[in-house]
């Protein structure tokens, strides 16, 4: 069965972008979440082995979804996707567990070779 | 009188555009400021030029403001200006945090490196993503802790069409440092962003 991986970014742009630079060879079910807080509720639903999780966004933003994933040790790996660059930043979401940090915009070469480093593809 | 709507998914697009952008400008501006600068997602307005003054009256109501102005200029006619608001009610915990001294010349310097700072920075961003390139006037300060500021920004306006609002609230680790940008350009820049946020959205 394939994977699903989710997208979540509160930039239909940025979804849109995102899911078309994914690299081909990637086999896995994409669905999408504007917000944290959809992302957590389908999080809990529904097995996701893989996030793409943007960070500036309303509701619940993605240091949040973080930390519940954390605090419900969640199973899911998660790259963050962001236009924060902050080292600070980078360095408070590797400590709440998410596997790689990619900067906005994602594109194909990037997402590749974070893939790539991981085993995901 | 050119037509300035954008439709929502031009609007969407412009959006995430000035989010990158913008987290590449708190990126540098917290390198500057030496502390961590929190980024909240920037509201974008797209408003007529001409109304713009207005609607800062109102909002600072009868607070001074300083405004400083930077010019840019890309290819294919686009081009216009920034304008910085600040308000300065905490400009001097700012002041003290980058060793500036405590008087109206320092502080109009270090607004006007700030101004520098953030704009440049958010424009090349915004440039490199819109496959254009800007370069810059120096900035200037129109108008220096006063009251009569939204005079000023109405003047300036008065010689462009379309104003698109972005509201900074950058919240630094220890303090709150709000100001307000204005992109402020011309009809066919206007026309010309459009066609480009188009040919962005072709591609995806």
């Amino acid at each position: 069965m394939a994977l699903t991986a989710l997208i979540c970014d509160d930039s239909l742009l940025a979804r849109n972008q995102l899911k078309k630079s994914l690299p081909s060879v990637f086999d896995a079910d994409i669905i999408t979440a504007s917000n944290g807080v959809e992302a957590l509720s389908i999080l809990r639903a529904r097995e996701v082995g893989l996030v793409f999780l943007d960070l500036t966004m309303p509701e619940l933003d993605g240091v949040g979804v973080l930390e519940a994933i954390k605090a419900d040790a969640m199973d899911c790996l998660v790259i963050v996707v962001s236009a924060d660059i902050q080292p600070e930043m980078q360095k408070r979401v590797m400590e709440l567990g998410a596997l790689a940090f990619v900067q906005k915009p994602a594109t194909a070469d990037k997402l590749a070779d974070v893939m790539h480093k991981y085993g995901l593809i | 009188m050119t037509e300035l709507q954008f439709t929502d998914v031009q609007r969407d697009c412009l959006q995430e555009l000035v989010n990158v952008a913008m987290g590449q400008a708190s990126d540098k501006l917290a390198r500057y400021l030496g502390t961590f600068v929190h980024l909240q997602v920037p509201a974008i307005a797209l408003v007529e030029a001409a109304l713009l003054s207005q609607h800062f009256a109102s909002r600072y109501q009868q607070q001074s403001a300083t405004l400083v102005s930077l010019g840019f200029f890309g290819d294919q006619g686009l081009r216009g200006e920034t304008i910085m608001l600040y308000q300065l009610a905490n400009v001097g915990v700012i002041a003290q945090l980058l060793g500036y001294s405590d008087d109206a010349v320092s502080e109009a310097e270090m607004l006007t490196d700030i101004s520098s700072v953030l704009t440049t920075t958010f424009l090349s961003g915004l440039a490199e993503q819109l496959e254009n390139s800007f370069s810059y006037a120096a900035p200037r300060i129109l108008s220096c802790r006063d009251q009569y500021f939204a005079d000023k920004l109405a003047y300036t306006a008065e010689q462009w069409q379309l104003a698109l609002q972005v509201d900074i609230r950058y919240q630094l680790t220890d303090y709150s440092f709000n100001c307000d940008m204005i992109l402020l350009i011309p009809g066919e820049a206007v026309l010309r962003l459009r066609q480009t946020l188009d040919n962005i959205l072709a591609d995806f």
